[in-house]
């Protein structure tokens, strides 16, 4: 079965600054959600540029249905592509803009309204479809923004950050959305940052960090890689000396400092150190006052991933 | 029981429509037209028409009744009706043009920003769209916007006049093939500074600001050029000036005040440069940062 899409030493500078370094991988053809995940300033943008046909390579192929995308009108009007941000001006009405939208990817009356009516039916949106979008919250944008990318029934669907700002209820509902559309046999690209985000939508994960392709897997696997990366914990509390005894006996420490009123815990493997902690803490035989994480962010994760990987 | 796989529904018919820039311009046109501003102006240039059609009513009154006989001497003084009455059907002394150039600053100004404040041009340039075809939508609103709004200034007038005085009216019957290739020109110029001061401007409050700062600092820089050069040909620098010179040319209004020679230079180069900057600003890679 040939990919979707494939990028062969594909990689993209801005002048002298080196946006994406030199990076292979492909997607396989079907229905399916892949995640790529970094953290701000990692690349993915860049990544979703080339993959849109916004920017040609600087070097190596990406191809996309077998070509290449940029400015190939027969590549671009098999892709539905939701860029990064909400922003729309104030007064515009979202069916007027979808209209518009509709008849950039070549589509014409009677197509175009049955095509509109179809991809705002998909979103949810029909009671809100219109209305200016100054009058929508920042989810029901969302969906029309994913409405648009549907309208030309696009094979591919590449979605930069669509989860952003979004409220916690509308991110659900617009996962469920995303997977019924890979579920039809649609191929997603989803960018996020946030490894929860991205493990709740997909099977499979591209793991960018600094313009470079970290990793490539499963979730259970990137999670087995990001577990080694040892997670800094600031535990609260009276008796810092018996938290300090029983930590020592835990096979994932790595680390322990002492400071003011609390003990300070490097461990591998927090999803298994942590429920042990809770267990001791629940059976009165660590006295503790509050559990905070230092460094439990991606940026970490990510930094320790690149030393462990150079 | 086998088991198939999901298939995706039909695609629809595609390519059948307008071309991109036709689509991009409508809806810029459609847009204005549902602004409080679009408004604004379309009541002041019909105000401005109604006024010159009844100009054109009195003129021809003044000629062909009796009872204002003694008028028309006075009249024929006042308003004549040689090449410079027939010039200022798109200039209306002054005041057309210079709405005209207030509306695309104000207008114009965010025809490209807007995009830029929005970011709408990557989701543009990821459909079938290239970047000329953008650029020839945004340059079909900003000269046409102007060019259609100075036809009917010069079509009406003619038109009444042909009705109710023939050949014999207040307007030639020429004036229309000498005054739309001057309204053409006219537009092409205001439409290409609009198209290159938006594409410099993050807002489109901001290309309001540059279109008037490009206009209003030419002028200038021409006028101390002009003077301190002793050269009238430097006026040539100035888009006012140049925008009130066409329609005097082309009518052959006796002694206009720049010649044919700098007001084609003049009209090329700034044509040329402002759409070239419009151009480069608006490429994917510039759309993207």
């Amino acid at each position: 079965m040939s990919p979707v899409l494939s990028l062969e030493r594909a990689s993209l500078r801005y002048g002298d600054i080196l946006g994406l370094s030199p990076t292979t991988f492909e997607l396989p053809d079907g229905g399916g959600i892949t995640g790529l995940l970094g953290p701000n300033g990692a690349g993915k943008s860049t990544l979703i540029q080339l993959l849109s046909g916004l920017l040609p390579p600087s070097g190596g192929e990406v191809l996309v249905f077998g070509q290449a995308p940029f400015r190939n009108p027969a590549v671009l009007s098999r892709i539905g592509f939701v860029p990064e941000g909400d922003r729309f001006p104030a007064g515009l009405r979202a069916d007027r803009w979808l209209k518009m939208m509709g008849e950039l990817s070549g589509l014409s009356e009677p197509a175009l309204s049955e095509s509109i009516a179809r991809a705002i039916a998909t979103v949810g949106m029909e009671a809100h479809a219109s209305k200016p979008f100054a009058r929508m919250s920042k989810g029901m944008r969302q969906k029309i923004r994913l409405a648009q990318a549907l309208l030309h029934e696009p094979q591919l669907l590449i979605l930069d950050e669509p989860f952003n700002g979004v409220d916690p209820a509308s991110r659900l509902e617009l996962m469920a959305l995303l997977r019924d559309l890979a579920a039809q046999g649609r191929r997603i690209l989803v960018s996020s940052h946030i490894l929860g985000e991205v493990a709740m939508l997909t099977d499979r994960i591209l793991l960018l960090f600094r313009g470079r392709l970290l990793a490539e897997g499963s979730v259970p696997e990137i999670r087995e890689l990001l577990d080694r990366h040892p997670v800094e914990l600031r535990v609260g509390t009276e008796d810092a000396q018996a938290v300090a005894s029983w930590a020592v006996a835990q096979e994932e420490l790595v680390g322990l400092r002492m400071e003011e009123g609390a003990t300070v815990l490097a461990v591998r493997n927090p999803r298994t150190f942590l429920p042990r902690l809770q267990t001791a803490m629940l059976s009165g035989r660590l006295p503790l006052r509050s559990l905070e994480p230092l460094d439990l962010n991606l940026d970490a994760v990510f930094r320790f991933l690149t030393k462990d990987n150079a | 029981m086998p088991i198939y796989a999901p298939s995706l529904p039909p695609r629809p018919t595609m390519n059948e429509g307008l071309a991109p820039a036709l689509v991009l311009a409508r809806f810029d046109f459609r847009r204005l037209r549902h602004q409080k501003i679009g408004m604004f102006f379309g009541f002041a240039y019909a105000a401005s028409l109604g006024f010159m059609a009844i100009w054109v009513y009195v003129r021809f009154l003044l000629k062909t009744n009796s009872a204002l006989n003694g008028l028309d001497a006075l009249a024929n003084q006042v308003l004549v009706q040689g090449p410079a009455f027939q010039a200022s059907l798109v200039t209306l002394g002054g005041w057309l043009t210079t709405l005209l150039w207030f509306q695309v600053a104000f207008v114009g100004g965010g025809v490209i920003a807007r995009d830029t404040l929005y970011r709408i041009r990557p989701l543009i340039y990821a459909h079938p769209v290239r970047p000329r075809d953008y650029l020839a939508a945004k340059g079909l609103f900003a000269a046409g916007l102007p060019f259609l709004i100075q036809l009917p200034f010069i079509l009406i007038p003619w038109g009444m006049s042909m009705l109710i005085a023939g050949v014999h009216g207040p307007v030639w019957a020429t004036a229309p093939l000498r005054l739309i290739p001057a309204a053409l020109l006219v537009s092409l110029l205001m439409g290409s500074i609009t198209l290159g001061a938006s594409s410099l401007a993050s807002t489109p409050r901001a290309g309001f600001g540059w279109v008037l700062g490009i206009v209003l600092g030419l002028s200038a820089l021409s006028t101390i050029a002009e003077h301190s050069l002793s050269q009238p040909a430097l006026g040539a620098i100035n888009p006012l000036a140049l925008s009130a010179a066409w329609p005097d040319l082309l009518c052959g209004t006796p002694g206009p005040e720049l010649g044919w020679i700098p007001a084609l230079i003049g009209t090329a180069f700034h044509v040329v440069f402002w759409t070239f900057i419009a151009a480069r600003r608006t490429q994917p890679s510039e759309a993207i940062l």
